[in-house]
């Protein structure tokens, strides 16, 4: 095998400089002459049911090509549970909804079209919040939810609550009944947040001897492919997607969305479709992080053993059930995770409400579970009078420690961590002075997250030139991975530059199975795909090698473009004179590796509803920052922001480090800045970035960070995937610090100015949740499909 | 009557109803697509361009109101193909992801270190208040224009 | 969406009158254009037809006398800003121009089309205008009009079909003034509260004359003379007079809005007078 240090390198992205000429081409920017544009009509109500659709009009207007409606695509989708059509078909469930797509020759035109459809509605009670959703005698959003097609088996539905994943693991009961504990109760609430990855969701498609050619922006090329011929009834193969470069994705991409519909008129009026959303339907429609009501219970002794904690999570999946579905699996991982925990039971709940459907987005429910888990840390040991550091020290996961659902944790990586956060403190003096007259605070937090493994497949063909091509299904969309840690890998596998290693983007038509990017899984497996196919190049070179080379296959080693005798410079020759002869004796040297997750296991009935019961591989954060509160205003500043993180092992340090201060600095939007407010008709009402504030430069700082190398995983080279994770504690890191800066008890995110002053004011209401019972037993479905409890 | 403007020294002329933003012309019409429509309201500067020597945001600028202006587009920015220094800075720093705000970054910045060819980290955080980027979380784009501006005269 | 097919550029005021008159309520004035190509965002249709004036020499002046400033209407933000640059009476209105939105809106967006815009309640320079008693001039069917800002904001809903906001008047003094904003970002957004401060003081110290505006806080910018009454006679306390501020705030109304409750922009109101009197102490020194 080649030396893994030789992977490592700040290899440089190739894609910059034609992005820094303007002259990268995104889907938006694919939208050419000839191609229709498709517009969508969508419900301006959140509850209603439909009386009647007449497009008559519509279709006799200019420039009008297609117009399809729910009776052109009747499948349901979803993940999980089915529940989930393409157009509103006889009900409307959330404000947005598409009812109707038009194609005509322009935008114009098929916006005019759109507003002409007839549509005649009746509308019926709706539920906005997840108060109101559970709430007895609540409308149900899906009466007929037991009909829907069971995608994965194992969890308790029913009602407004669309799934529900339980964790239990010991005796909590036993545990809280302890004399000798105090028990801290806590309730949290977090907000919406939105991606505004810059290109918007965007596809062109078109219907083409008998297959569909889906060129789109998306993080989940073969999710598009499945869904989008389920939508359609089609199999699966007359469905070609290929990926431009994509203009940031953050999860947002990790669903297909937009595609079916412009695969549908694409069909029906024999041309290339175009649908862009605007950016309104962005912040409309978007598949947000979600809002969701926190509630956890702990059982502490005076020397801070936890010896029980129960905690129900609320989160609220919108109208149908998407990806929180999937998502109510990581409450037992993130919340569940850190701490050595005595007993453990949690419920974690994707409710149905008539809103805008949520999504993934970058550590997903990690983040507010860090928050909330991190401030009841912190309300943990202001009860036990303890230092929370040191608090910190004594609980975190060690070496064979138990998670949630019982798997074993391998090696001692959290403790170390905050050894290397203390060594980072010591290096860089505080800001406090900064604060000057306002309230200072600090705090550290820790996170654990998971790299999101699973099927990825490559193709690598060596070239007669020396150049080596990898086809595989990974999508760039910003990161870099595509562009750095794959080239590196195959580069150091093969003895190659990684610039003479092209990368193919994703067609469905060219690369095997893949799950996409997202969840940090790039590098980890489409990386050890790419291993797995360039160990059969290898072998096949070294074969024809040994036979010019008349040395044995185990005496050769690639470097630098050649194959050398080993231990003898020069004395081989060129990988490219190679290639050419094996072409003439055994034909064009190529090979192909499949990976997928090996499967941890957790203990034996203590998840239920999981779609992951235990994580192959973890990563762990130590987030630390410094705050000044404005008492005046409620502004908050970060003074200053540094970050240990696990990495497995850095193959291009500066790509990690700009992840992490991007991740960072997302963030701070989610923790500061960045609202989503849902009023009383469900609409979302920052409809753009006047309201929707993203960090902007004076508001962000260079984060300090330190790269923790070396914690076990099964990653290619020992890698882990970076790019994630880095957002995973910021939320709660500064939630954690303007407590101690203000003394009062943060439970909402975010912490713009209006509400830190009404914190400092108390003038917020108390966080009370009628809908989640401090009795957790009140919180899960009693249908007998739960962990054992 | 069509709207004649100069675009990247070429006279250019369109038809488009004088209200249409500056930035559709450029994209769909002249396949000018370096700009990017983000959030078409003047807060995220993707779409910026130098409309007679200013940076502006082709969002918020009908068509009409750019009747013989010189516009020039972040294309037009490479002479002949040549990275220019900033260009180069952000290349060597390798601080692009997703690319999408680059052009108007590229565009804001290069005017405003023609007007301040030496600015203090806070004077370019400010110079970039009109431009947002979601992926980068800033500073190291700071870091690599510091870096262009504070480096001892580069060689020709 | 529909794009107005109509827009008409004007060579001098008397041709934009004359045009705004003949299309009488049909075609509305066009300047900057920051605000009206925004409006699909706002689900407003676009006027029927507009008249551009940006291109209007005589509406991008900037005098500057002893005795006042005149300011086309058609004057940039970042123009404006330069312009004033050092004026210590004209101080609040500098900073107003050069704060306000960002740097390449500042490059577009003009005066008059930021004090016409009777929706846009968190118009930097309105209230820095009204704390230094400026006055606007409109041409018109009916000839030269001018009118104290105040009165013309209340009027801008209802102008007679036909007229033209074309200068406006600040007055000179031997005041200094300041203006205090509130983003919720460090820069970039609107400010959901503004304080505007002018203020006279004789050689002892004593404030002999203030003007106090506030902008954001109510849906339209309005001075505060309660508060102004107070400072007169007294010598310029920060503290002082943000306890003043404070016992004084309620008599404003804060509007609800979705970056900010109504109550949030009235409690940080005495905060911006501190600012704003912080920052004219800053001038002296």
């Amino acid at each position: 095998m080649s030396d893994p240090a030789n992977a490592v390198m700040n290899f440089p992205r190739r894609d910059a400089r034609d992005k820094l000429l303007g002259r990268t081409r995104y889907t938006i920017d694919h939208v050419r002459p000839g191609v229709l544009h498709a517009a969508l009509l969508r419900s301006e109500v959140p509850s209603a049911r439909i009386l009647r659709i007449d497009t008559s009009i519509a279709r006799k207007m200019p420039g009008v090509r297609a117009i399809a409606t729910a009776e052109h695509a009747p499948g349901l989708h979803g993940i999980g549970i089915a529940d989930h059509p393409l157009f509103a078909q006889d009900v409307i469930r959330y404000d947005g909804e598409p009812i109707a797509a038009v194609a005509a020759d322009t935008l114009e035109q098929a916006r005019a079209a759109a507003a002409a459809i007839v549509v005649e509605l009746e509308e019926i009670p709706a539920v906005i919040s997840m108060a109101e959703s559970l709430a007895p005698g609540a409308p149900q959003i899906h009466p007929d939810w037991k009909k829907y097609e069971v995608l994965v088996e194992g969890a308790a539905r029913g009602g407004n609550v669309a799934w529900e994943a339980t964790v239990a693991r010991g005796d909590t009961d036993a545990a809280f009944a302890r004399p000798d504990v105090q028990i801290i109760d806590s309730t949290y609430r977090v907000g919406r947040q939105n991606h505004v990855s810059f290109e918007p969701r965007a596809v062109v498609a078109s219907f083409e001897d008998g297959r569909y050619h889906i060129q789109t922006s998306t993080q989940v090329p073969w999710t598009v492919r499945n869904m989008t011929a389920r939508i359609l009834q089609v199999p699966a193969s007359h469905v070609r997607v290929t990926v431009p470069a994509v203009g940031g994705g953050f999860g947002l991409k990790f669903d297909c969305s937009l595609e079916p519909y412009a695969a549908v008129l694409a069909q029906m009026s024999g041309r290339s479709v175009s649908l862009v959303n605007s950016r309104q339907e962005e912040m409309l429609t978007c598949l947000c992080r979600e809002n969701a009501e926190i509630r956890i219970r702990s059982a502490v002794t005076k020397d801070g053993e936890i010896v029980g904690r129960e905690a129900t999570v609320l989160m609220d999946c919108g109208a149908y059930g998407g990806e929180q579905i999937f998502l109510t699996t990581m409450t037992a991982h993130t919340l569940g995770g850190n701490y050595k925990l005595g007993s453990v039971r949690l419920s974690s709940r994707a409710v149905y409400t008539n809103t805008a459907p949520n999504g993934a987005f970058r550590a997903c429910n990690g983040v507010y579970n860090t928050f909330a888990l991190e401030r009841h840390t912190e309300e943990i040991c202001a009860a036990l009078g303890m230092d929370s550091l040191e608090f910190r020290r004594r609980n975190v996961l060690g070496d064979k420690d138990l998670g949630a659902t019982g798997q074993v944790f391998e090696g001692n990586v959290l403790g170390p961590m905050l050894e290397r956060m203390a060594a980072l403190r010591e290096k860089s003096p505080s800001r406090k002075t900064e604060a000057g007259d306002r309230l200072y605070g600090r705090a550290t937090t820790v996170g654990t997250w998971f790299i999101f493994i699973g099927p990825s497949s490559a193709t690598v063909n060596l070239n007669a030139d020396g150049s080596a091509t990898l086809v595989t299904s990974g999508v760039e969309i910003g990161s870099g991975t595509m562009m750095q840690s794959l080239p590196q890998i195959v580069a150091n596998s093969l003895g190659l530059r990684p610039q003479d290693v092209i990368v193919k983007t994703a067609d469905t038509d060219a690369s095997g199975l893949d799950l996409g990017v997202g969840g940090g899984r790039t590098t980890v497996s489409i990386g050890a795909a790419s291993s797995a196919a360039c160990e059969e190049v290898r072998k096949k070179l070294l074969s024809v090698a040994s036979e010019m080379l008349q040395t044995k296959p185990e005496k050769l080693v690639l470097t630098g473009g050649r194959i050398e005798i080993a231990g003898i410079k020069g004395s081989g020759t060129t990988i490219a004179k190679v290639v050419e002869r094996a072409q003439q004796v055994m034909g064009p040297v190529s090979g192909s590796g499949a990976f997928t997750a090996p499967g941890v296991p957790s203990m034996p009935g203590c998840a239920a509803g999981h779609f992951i019961d235990a994580i192959d591989i973890p990563v762990f954060a130590v987030h630390e920052c410094e705050v000044a509160v404005d008492p005046d205003t409620g502004h908050v500043e970060v003074l200053s922001y540094k970050v240990v993180q696990d990495v497995g092992r850095a193959l291009n340090p500066r790509a990690v480090l700009s992840q992490i201060q991007g991740g960072v600095v997302q963030g701070m939007g989610y923790a500061l800045h960045e609202e989503v407010s849902i009023d009383a008709h469900g609409r979302i009402e920052q409809s753009g970035f006047e309201t929707y504030r993203l960090p902007l430069a004076l508001d962000v700082v260079p984060v300090e960070i330190d790269l923790y190398e070396g914690a076990p995983s099964i990653g290619p080279l020992g890698t882990k995937g970076a790019g994630e994770v880095p957002i995973l504690n910021v939320g709660a890191a500064i939630a954690c610090a303007v407590s101690n800066a203000t003394g009062k008890r943060v439970q909402e995110l975010p912490l713009t100015p209006p509400r830190v002053l009404a914190l400092l004011l108390d003038r917020n209401e108390p966080l009370d949740f009628p809908h989640i019972s401090p009795t957790w037993h009140d919180n899960i479905i009693h249908t007998g499909i739960h962990a054992s409890l | 009557m069509p709207i004649t403007l100069i675009v990247n020294g070429e006279e250019r002329a369109t038809q488009a109803a004088p209200m249409t933003p500056l930035l559709d012309v450029l994209r769909e019409e002249f396949f000018l697509t370096g700009a990017k429509a983000v959030c078409r309201e003047g807060f995220c500067g993707a779409c910026t361009v130098h409309a007679d020597g200013i940076a502006r945001m082709s969002c918020l600028m009908p068509v009409g109101l750019a009747q013989g202006c010189a516009i020039t587009t972040v294309e037009a920015i490479a002479a002949d193909g040549v990275l220019s220094p900033l260009q180069q800075a952000l290349e060597d720093h390798d601080v692009v992801q997703c690319g999408m705000c680059f052009p108007g970054m590229v565009m804001s910045l290069t005017k405003f270190l023609e007007q301040n060819a030496h600015p203090s980290r806070d004077e370019m955080k400010t110079a970039l208040a009109g431009n947002i980027c979601r992926c980068t979380g800033y500073e190291r784009i700071i870091d690599a224009v510091l870096a262009l501006t504070n480096a001892p005269q580069a060689a020709e | 969406m529909a794009h107005a097919d109509n827009l008409y550029i004007a060579a001098s005021v008397a041709d934009a009158v004359a045009v705004l008159a003949d299309r009488a309520g049909t075609a509305t004035p066009l300047a900057g254009a920051t605000w009206v190509m925004r409006a699909p965002l706002r689900r407003e249709p676009l006027a029927h037809s507009y008249v551009a004036i940006s291109q209007i020499e005589a509406l991008q002046r900037i005098d500057i006398s002893e005795d006042e400033a005149v300011i086309g209407s058609c004057v940039t933000h970042a123009r404006l800003a330069e312009a004033l640059a050092g004026r210590g009476d004209l101080a609040a209105l500098a900073t107003a121009a050069a704060k306000s939105a960002n740097p390449a809106v500042r490059q577009a967006a003009t005066v008059g089309g930021n004090l016409c815009t009777a929706d846009f309640a968190a118009a930097d320079l309105v209230p820095a205008l009204l704390c230094l008693d400026a006055a606007v001039e409109l041409e018109g069917p009916g000839g030269l009009q001018r009118l104290p800002l105040q009165e013309f904001l209340s009027l801008r809903h209802a102008l007679p079909v036909g007229s033209l906001l074309c200068r406006i008047v600040v007055p000179r003094s031997a005041a200094r003034s300041a203006h205090a904003r509130l983003p919720l970002r460090k820069a970039g957004d609107y400010p959901v509260a503004i304080a505007s401060l002018s203020i006279e003081q004789d050689d002892k110290g004593i404030v002999t004359r203030a003007a106090v505006a506030v902008g954001s806080v109510e849906p339209v910018a309005r001075r505060w003379p309660s508060l102004e009454t107070a400072l007169v006679g007294r010598p310029l306390n920060t503290a002082w007079i943000g306890v003043q501020a404070e016992r004084l705030a309620e008599e404003f109304t804060g509007r609800d809005g979705i970056e900010a409750p109504g109550w949030y922009r009235v409690k940080v109101l005495p905060t911006l007078v501190r600012r704003a009197v912080e920052a004219l102490s800053a001038q002296t020194a």
